[in-house]
């Protein structure tokens, strides 16, 4: 048996999408070749498209209605040995790059622009670690032929140019690199301050042979400054060519995905923010035992199962924020499984890969499946499925630093959880003044579909899950 | 022997060596063309290889092309090539693209003969220089004569080539210009530019009329101290590029000259290749003297046609800049 | 205009009225003689459109849509050729269906189906000789396979791969196969008429004997091309025979909004050459107009304009979708003028054929068809250096300059032209 994707085809010269207008098939179901499969509407016809197997639908991977661009895979097979002659799938499958429903979670596989350097710092495998900025080189790509250099004479003879620049024919800037001349050094007699090849002959005859500097020495990089030590490593600074104000690197792949992802979440969702403060003198306890308990096993035991275990009591509770909105059929869709996309930062950009059923998985299972997820993330590995059907978004910026942010929902979804730094605090309890440890946790809504008391009351139940975290353990939520 | 005897005697040549080349287009026959081109063809070939058309330049080339394809060395002749547009359509989808859309399975090596160019007071309509035009449309080779001689020789060599010719002949110099043929059997290869005169100073690339308003205005130049070489490239399509590059190197500066609106006229592709190719060599601006972005003016023609005076002031700029 | 309004709306209504009996028995109208039919039986196309145009019931027919033959007009051709002919339809059928199949699927880009004209093709091509030349348009794919073009480069031209003559240079369906003088075509409707032309006129100025045929559809007859074809072809007496195949439709535009004249084959007249109307569905008919079209053409008597009627009963291409600009029971209606039952029926009721061969047949065309596709879809891709061979007879130095300048590396490696 093996598995055959079938890809959406472009069945009209051009088209770029189609809406699956209804399915003839279901998963399970035996398909002989050409069997009807599905009927697609494109901007320019609706067809019945048919089966180039034989063999039994596994999976239809979008429903009606869906709009679904061309090339993806729209349902799976498998296709039996002794089905014979079956052709090949029209794609390999594994082949082309995934191309998953919607951002940000996309191309994964997308090689660095630049090379990443040593310094990865391997962090807490928290999810969202920024602490993995790779260290980037220099642009070394971008050529630095006949930078120009400052002038060691004052440009008496470029009054007329403009500053830094040197005006010459092609040939005469030939001829000056070939005599060795710095032409910044000659001064130029020519309309507009420019070189003539009289200029370069007059400025040999005037200059003793060792003068003339060689135009080609390179540019030394300004010294970095001195590395300040630092729990985290941060980012070097780049270091920049003389000359070169600003540089431009490539929009496009990971970063335009998540620009068009993250501009359409902000136009579209009603954003508003709301942030509580967390006592988790408790959790803090709790997960340091825990995290030496299995330690063994090669599993980091985070914080982020325990708020992971803790949104899903909030969903239960309040299963509004665990909800995506279907504006094409003035549906608001609740989900009553719990499917959380962990925000991660990798070299290219956040992607955002999800664990899926979290309500049925332990703190164990799950701290290890995201410390897996993670780590695929980050080396290009995740496959398309693992970034696909989230219901919910956890992001988390707590080991870089900050107060609280306010984060952008991962539309069409309906909510994501910001979750920030721990940081021992002053707190008051039993009218005593103690230091305890204290988080922020802040909640971007949709408000078009949630209101605000809502929400307060959902991130109570979270915070009420933090603060006793035995009520976690115990189950009693 | 006048340019235009030139084209009749190349095409007898041909038509005498190769009995699967014929003649045709608008008054050609008996009349043997409304510039005389084809004059004789018809009493010595018979109207079968030499014969008047409908009038419709689509269905001249349309017809020609069937007959390439079939397996004969068609020349077809467009009265001036300001009448060739109806015929666009078969040029550029059909004749051009017949060997590559076939994977070479058919061929078109067919030529259309034209009349060009401006300086007969001819108007707008009896005036134009479209080769840019032609030279866009990858699979058509453009062929532009300045002399007799090698009127003859490249139109035999365009007849004889496997590809779609497009051989444009500078009507304003059909009879002004004298000079000797040789008889009989003579081929100039195609894509093999001229050196008109030699120079050292600057390079000017000019080919059909603007030959000789070039060697005028290099005439002229001499007295101020000015070296020019010329260069003549005789086939736009293919271009001897190298020719045009060698010149460049050694002059280090470049005036284009062509008749054609200046915006993407041939010229502008010359510049850009010496641009691209010769820059370091370069002294100063490549520099295009042409026809105005207007069209053909009919009392005012002096006025658009790059003159001597015009092509001096062009010339300079290259100096003084 | 506000009397051609008025005509539309009086033979409107007169279509209406005679609307009822779409299958009443064809009156044979003489032939030759196209033009002269004053009695118009609406045909279906004119179901609801007002279109003045005559419809396929007053074209020359042998076959009657049962398979009966109209009395006296079997052209008594030997069965071996009859069940060619049979066979061809029946093959360029499901090779039709087969292709639309597999566009659907993503395997080829592009289809455009002949569905329902299978025997203006398959007949006009079976009259003239292998020697003759065909310049073909969209529609007649099958005029390749009947000179020998393999079914698996045909489906190779549709998938683009090294097995395809154009080297994957052209959309799916221009074909080219210059042993069978199947010649390429543009996408340019109507370029083809004058070069048709223009091949005839040239066998005829080398004394060949050799016939050209020359198709194109409806919309074709609009272009500038059709009217210069047409009269250089009458002007020279050029030995080609200009085959319409009125589908009636050029893409989503009727035949009746291409042009106003009572029938297409009546515009031959205006050029001063004979033409013919003849039923497009009936193969034999189709074949013996052709037939004496060619008899004429190599006689020296000249050119031949063809009207055959007949119907594009699926969509202009793999792209259109019909639904939305015609009523489907049009296409119903021709369905009962199929030319592959039509011929069947013929076929049996002369005891060379029975139903149940049918099973046989489509078994064997079927794996005939799979076989093709297999050996097709297994070609490898066409290499990168094709790109830039065949502009010209030799590839020009700075062609290839710049091809080797923008890939110092080499090219890339050719992807299918299917999996993006």
């Amino acid at each position: 048996m093996a598995l055959k994707e079938f890809r959406l085809p472009d069945i009209g010269e051009g088209i770029a999408e189609g809406e699956i207008v209804s399915w003839k098939v279901k998963p399970g179901q035996k398909v002989a070749e050409e069997d009807e499969l599905v009927e697609v509407m494109t901007d320019k016809a609706t067809v019945t498209i048919t089966s180039p197997f034989d063999g039994t639908v596994k999976e239809l991977k979008y429903k009606e209605g869906d709009i679904v661009p061309v090339e993806s895979v729209i349902a799976t097979f498998e296709v039996g040995a002794d089905a014979g002659g079956a052709p090949a799938a029209p794609a390999p499958a594994g082949e082309a790059k995934p191309a998953p429903a919607r951002a940000p979670a996309v191309e994964a596989g997308t090689p660095a622009p630049e090379a990443s350097g040593e310094g990865a710092g391997e962090g807490d495998a928290d999810g969202s670690d920024a602490n993995g900025a790779a260290v980037r080189a220099a642009p070394a790509a971008r050529k630095t032929v006949e930078v120009p250099r400052p002038s060691s004479v004052p440009g008496a003879g470029h009054a007329v140019a403009e500053p830094g620049k040197v005006l010459a024919a092609p040939a005469t800037r030939r001829r000056a690199r070939e005599m060795g001349i710095d032409l910044h050094a000659v001064e130029g007699t020519g309309p507009r301050g420019r070189v003539t090849n009289e200029d370069l002959e007059r400025h040999t005859a005037a200059a003793p042979q060792g003068v003339a500097a060689p135009a080609r020495e390179p540019v030394a990089a300004p010294a970095r400054p001195a590395a300040t030590p630092a729990k985290a490593p941060p980012r070097p600074p780049v270091s920049i060519p003389a000359g070169e104000r600003e540089e431009r690197r490539p929009f496009r792949g990971l970063r335009r995905k998540i620009a068009e992802a993250m501009t359409r979440s902000k136009h579209t969702a009603a954003h508003f923010t709301y942030v509580e403060d967390i006592d988790v003198t408790e959790l803090v306890k709790l997960r340091k035992e825990a995290k030496a308990l299995y330690a063994d096993e090669g599993v980091n035991v985070t914080y982020l199962p325990f708020i992971m275990k803790a949104v899903v009591a909030a969903m239960r509770r309040y299963p509004e924020l665990n909800s995506s909105l279907d504006e094409a059929n003035n549906e608001w869709v609740i989900k009553h499984h719990y499917n959380f996309g962990i925000a991660t930062d990798t070299e290219n950009g956040l992607v955002v890969p999800v664990v899926k059923d979290v309500d049925r998985k332990s703190i164990v299972e799950l701290a290890r499946e995201v410390q897996e997820l993670a780590e695929a993330t980050r080396a290009g590995k995740v496959s398309v499925d693992q970034l696909q059907g989230g219901t919910f978004t956890i992001t988390n910026a707590g080991n870089i630093g900050g107060l609280f942010a306010t984060p952008v929902i991962n539309f069409p979804e309906v909510a994501i959880l910001g979750v920030h730094k721990i940081k021992q605090t002053p707190v008051v309890r039993d009218g005593q003044i103690v230091i305890g440890d204290v988080m922020y946790l802040s909640i971007s809504i949709d408000h078009r579909l949630v209101d605000g008391a809502v929400g307060a009351r959902w991130m109570n139940v979270v915070k009420d899950c933090l603060e006793n975290p035995k009520k976690l353990l115990l189950g009693t939520l | 022997m006048t340019l235009i005897e030139a084209v009749t005697d190349g095409l007898r040549t041909e038509m005498r060596n190769d009995d699967r080349v014929c003649v045709f287009g608008e008054d050609v026959g008996k009349r043997g063309g409304v510039f005389l081109a084809t004059a004789g063809l018809q009493e010595e070939f018979g109207p079968e290889r030499c014969f008047d058309t409908p009038l419709s330049e689509c269905g001249i080339v349309g017809t020609a092309i069937g007959m390439a394809v079939y397996g004969l060395r068609p020349v077809a002749e467009i009265q001036f090539l300001d009448f060739i547009y109806p015929a666009f359509d078969q040029i550029v989808s059909e004749a051009a693209k017949f060997r590559y859309r076939s994977g070479g399975e058919y061929t078109c090596p067919l030529v259309i003969r034209a009349p060009y160019g401006g300086g007969i007071r001819g108007g707008h309509y009896h005036s134009q220089s479209s080769e840019a035009y032609f030279c866009h449309t990858p699979g058509l080779k453009v062929v532009i004569p300045s002399t007799p001689a090698d009127t003859k020789g490249l139109l035999i060599a365009s007849i004889r080539d496997e590809d779609p010719v497009m051989f444009l002949e500078p009507k304003r110099i059909y009879r002004s210009v004298k000079g000797e043929v040789p008889e009989g059997e003579h081929y100039v290869p195609l894509g093999k530019g001229r050196i008109v005169r030699e120079g050292t100073d600057v390079t000017v690339v000019a080919y059909g009329a603007m030959v000789g308003v070039c060697e005028k205005a290099a005439d002229a130049a001499r007295e101020k101290g000015r070296s020019v070489e010329i260069i003549d490239p005789r086939t736009l399509v293919p271009l001897d590029e190298q020719l045009i590059l060698d010149s460049v190197r050694k002059t280090g500066r470049c005036v284009v000259v062509y008749e054609a609106p200046k915006t993407c006229g041939f010229g502008a592709e010359i510049a850009a290749i010496v641009a691209e190719k010769a820059c370091e060599y370069l002294e100063g601006p490549v520099v295009r003297v042409a026809g105005f972005d207007t069209p053909f003016p009919y009392t005012l023609e002096n006025l658009y046609m790059p003159d001597v005076r015009r092509v001096l002031a062009g010339i300079e700029r290259t100096f003084v800049w | 205009m506000k009397s051609a309004r008025k005509n539309s709306k009086k033979s409107s209504a007169r279509a209406a009225k005679a609307g009822r009996s779409p299958r009443r028995a064809p009156s044979p109208a003489p032939r030759g003689k196209a033009s002269a039919a004053p009695r118009k039986l609406p045909g279906p196309e004119a179901n609801g459109t007002g279109a003045a145009i005559a419809g396929p019931e007053t074209a020359y027919s042998i076959l009657r849509p049962d398979g009966s033959v109209l009395p006296g007009r079997d052209p008594g051709l030997p069965a071996e050729k009859l069940l060619a002919l049979y066979r061809t339809m029946v093959l360029v059928r499901e090779f039709d269906r087969r292709m639309l199949v597999l566009q659907r699927q993503g395997r080829i880009g592009f289809y455009g189906p002949i569905k329902g004209q299978e025997a203006a093709t398959v007949g006009s091509v079976a009259a003239v000789e292998p020697r003759d030349w065909i310049f073909p348009a969209l529609r007649e794919g099958a005029a390749a396979m009947m000179r020998g073009l393999p079914l698996a480069q045909v489906i190779a031209q549709l998938v683009g791969n090294s097995l395809d003559r154009c080297k994957g240079r052209q959309m799916p369906c221009h074909y080219t196969f210059k042993e069978g003088r199947y010649v390429s075509m543009s996408s340019v409707i109507g370029t083809q008429i004058s070069h048709a032309t223009g091949a005839a006129m040239a066998a005829r100025i080398r004394d060949d004997d050799v016939v050209v045929l020359g198709y194109m559809g409806d919309g074709a007859t609009s272009s500038n091309d059709f009217h210069a074809g047409m009269n250089f072809a009458a002007v020279f007496k050029a030995p080609v025979i200009m085959f319409c195949q009125n589908n009636h439709w050029a893409i989503s535009v009727p035949v009746h909004q291409q042009h106003a004249a009572e029938t297409i084959a009546q515009k031959g007249k205006a050029y001063g050459m004979p033409c013919e109307r003849v039923d497009g569905n009936d193969v034999l008919a189709v074949y013996q107009v052709t037939k004496a079209a060619a008899d004429r053409a190599r006689a020296g008597g000249g050119p031949t304009f063809i009207e055959a009627v007949t119907y594009r009963r699926l969509g202009h291409s793999s792209s259109d979708d019909p639904d939305r600009y015609r009523d489907p029971k049009e296409a119903e209606l021709w369905e009962q003028r199929d030319p592959i039952e039509r011929m069947k029926r013929y076929l049996v009721a002369r005891k060379l054929w029975r139903e149940r061969d049918d099973v046989a047949l489509a078994e064997e065309i079927g794996e005939e068809v799979n076989e093709a596709i297999r050996v097709a879809e297994a070609a490898a891709p066409v290499p990168p250096s094709s790109l830039i061979e065949d502009v010209f007879a030799e590839v020009p130095p700075g062609l290839r300059e710049h091809f080797a300048q923008e890939f110092p590396d080499g090219p890339p490696s050719p992807a299918h032209p299917h999996s993006h």
